[in-house]
């Protein structure tokens, strides 16, 4: 069971947060203050942390420059009121892994959380292989078993992107973030159109889908059951 | 030590305490000052004059009569004495034993030095009267060893001085009066213009934002100080009621969703019958809410743009692969709505700019144009020169916006904020104004069918 360290001064927030993570098997621990926060770092050694940004005793940034400075390199995820992208930026440059901004779907953080502990499979090869689908990365080819899948540059940058991440829930902020580098939020569903376009090159209507949208949360890619 | 907490402890009358007060002071001083240096200079050279001309009559009388001969020496000292009628003439002649011959001078001073005229005071003696005297006198010893002494009073000299002195008094006391007179009333009048001044920023601090300081038509520096003030305070209550106005446009903004949420919660929570029904109902209200907050989110966008912090994230970006960037990515939403997406680039411009920021702007500009263009509609993305100036152009053959709104939307972006309630607009317009007007570019939207907007990228910074 993994566990977490959230740090989070709003006990209501924190209750729901902890109720929902471990509904979906997590072990949580919470610290409401950024000093026991910090203690509890050092001391419980969990596989990821959620941290709040603006904390009473010791500010959410202050948190991770401390634990980076002492080389603890436990994934952290930011969480944060303060939306705008600069903070977002900050977040991530003072060693956050991940910001997510108040208010969030539950979907969302666990999506997040997930992706946090399973770090991308950072691998020498040069061909990403999910199942029957084979990707090139040096050739710019794709496969599915024998059948060629001509990709657009973008397809096949999001689909390089879904290998590196297979089984994984990819929600559409996680996609535009990532894939694309966004900075914002498109106000047309940018994501799924794309996703469609790359679906239906990946899915032939004969094939065992791989690509599967959860309603409301994301994408996953997954090798044919 | 005690005398400086003395003195400081007591309590000075308010206008004492002005500035105009104490600088009219100084000056009064600095007057007094002058005036005594000049009337001292006056008297100094007065008497300097009136001693040389004493001075050279006696030492030519001295001369004459020690010239003469004794006998007509005598008579001549006589005549001097008689012909006296202010009896300011001192003359003697004495032995070499210092014994009196002739003259009015009861002794010889001692001190002097021969044929060099020196101030000295002598004992008057005639008609039986002994008085003493200031005189300034000269001696001169004769052939035969007397001694020869001539003289003159010098209390005239001392009279001067009286008389300079009262005219000093006479012209000291009023000017200083008067100094103190108008130090007074200058600063009374300061005082309470100050007071006024000082009233009136309490109510604008209370809360009365129409308030302005007073001015009168003089145009001294007093006065330009209170207009700007008043030109700032336009200003404030310019921006104050222009926020009043942005509040009232979020509270819209939030509200429309939010009552569509709490509508829907209502209906459902009253007629929903399975458990299915309910879920629908609280899917339906959290895309609502989801609504509100992306209103919220685009808000702070906004303001985070706006608060200019950004400048210096700024580099050289190039706008063609933007451009392309931005056409690649809407082509499959474009496709999807049968609209076809050209990008047409005639200029290879580079601007000052952030690169994320403008690739918002464009993106927002061809999602509201690809979202308005009816199917088997276009939408063009170009890049232009005209005028020396790179101009990114988003043209689509949607409804466009009409003639009379054109220009009201147009204004509204000048101040980026209220183009939100225009319908079929939203945030997204906003938002690029902000970029627009954060980057020093001007933002258009072209008459013509279907709406053009366009980006003009003034290369001033």
């Amino acid at each position: 069971m993994p566990r977490l360290l959230l740090i989070e001064d709003d006990k209501e927030t924190a209750d729901e947060i902890t109720a929902e993570l471990g509904d979906r098997g997590f072990d949580v621990s919470w610290a409401a203050d950024g000093i026991e926060g910090l203690a509890k770092a050092r001391s419980t050694g969990a596989d990821a942390m959620i941290v709040d940004r603006l904390l009473p005793g010791m500010d959410g940034l202050t948190i991770i420059e401390t634990l980076r400075g002492e080389g603890i390199r436990t994934p952290v995820l930011v969480l944060s009121a303060l939306g705008a992208v600069d903070e977002r930026v900050r977040g991530l440059r003072s060693g956050g892994d991940d910001y997510l901004t108040k208010p969030f779907a539950t979907v969302e953080l666990v999506a997040r959380i997930e992706a946090l502990l399973r770090r991308p499979t950072e691998s020498p090869d040069t061909v990403l292989r999910v199942g029957p689908l084979e990707l090139d990365l040096i050739k710019r080819t794709a496969k599915r078993g024998e059948r060629t899948i001509e990709l657009l540059p973008r397809e096949f940058r999001l689909l390089e992107y879904m290998m590196r991440r297979k089984d994984q829930m990819l929600t559409r902020a996680m996609l535009l973030e990532e894939v694309w580098n966004y900075k914002f939020v498109p106000q047309t569903n940018l994501v799924d159109v794309h996703m469609g376009r790359l679906r239906h090159k990946v899915d032939e209507p004969n094939d065992l889908p791989m690509i599967t949208n959860v309603r409301g949360v994301g994408f996953i890619l997954r090798a044919p059951a | 030590m005690c005398a400086a907490s003395g003195s400081s402890s007591v309590p000075l009358p308010d206008f004492a305490r002005t500035t105009t007060f104490r600088s009219t002071l100084a000056i009064a001083g600095a007057f007094v000052l002058c005036t005594l240096v000049l009337f001292g200079f006056v008297y100094w050279q007065t008497a300097a004059y009136l001693t040389s001309s004493f001075d050279a009559l006696i030492t030519g009388e001295l001369h004459i009569i020690a010239g003469e001969s004794p006998e007509r020496r005598l008579a001549h000292i006589a005549e001097r004495l008689d012909n006296d009628p202010r009896r300011v003439r001192i003359a003697g002649l004495f032995g070499a034993d210092g014994r009196r011959i002739v003259g009015n001078m009861e002794s010889l001073p001692g001190g002097l030095t021969p044929d060099v005229p020196a101030n000295a005071v002598v004992v008057r003696v005639d008609n039986q009267v002994r008085e003493t005297e200031k005189v300034r006198l000269a001696t001169e010893p004769l052939p035969d060893g007397n001694i020869l002494a001539i003289g003159r009073n010098i209390e005239e000299v001392a009279g001067i001085a009286n008389i300079v002195r009262r005219a000093l008094l006479l012209s000291l006391l009023p000017a200083f009066g008067l100094a103190v007179v108008i130090g007074l009333v200058l600063s009374l009048r300061s005082r309470r213009r100050l007071s006024e001044v000082n009233r009136r920023i309490q109510s604008i601090v209370a809360g009365d934002l129409r308030e302005r300081l007073p001015t009168r038509k003089s145009n001294d520096p007093f006065d330009q100080l209170a207009a700007s003030v008043n030109l700032m305070l336009g200003e404030i209550e310019a921006l104050v009621h222009e926020i009043a106005g942005v509040g009232n446009d979020i509270a819209h903004d939030l509200r429309t969703p939010l009552t569509r949420v709490r509508a829907r919660l209502e209906r459902g929570r009253a007629r929903a019958t399975t458990l299915d029904e309910l879920r629908t109902v609280v899917d339906q209200s959290i895309g609502g809410l989801d609504q509100s907050l992306a209103v919220v989110t685009a808000l702070l966008r906004i303001a985070e743009i706006e608060h200019n912090r950004r400048l210096e994230c700024f580099s050289q970006v190039q706008l063609a692969p933007l451009l392309r960037e931005v056409g690649d990515l809407y082509e499959p939403i474009a496709e999807d709505k049968h609209v076809t997406l050209q990008v047409e680039i005639a200029d290879e411009a580079t601007v000052h700019g952030d690169r994320d920021l403008l690739f918002e702007a464009v993106a927002n500009l061809v999602d509201n144009a690809v979202k308005f263009t009816p199917e088997s509609g276009g939408v063009t993305l170009a890049l232009l020169r005209r005028d020396g100036e790179s101009v990114i152009q988003v043209k689509d053959t949607g409804p466009g916006i009409p003639e009379a709104e054109r220009e009201t939307v147009a204004k509204r972006f000048y101040r980026s904020d209220k183009s939100r309630n225009t319908e079929g607009l939203g945030l997204g317009l906003s938002l690029v104004a902000a970029i627009v007007k954060l980057h020093g570019f001007r933002f258009t939207i072209a008459a013509g069918p279907g709406c053009t907007v366009e980006i003009v990228c003034s290369q001033v910074r």
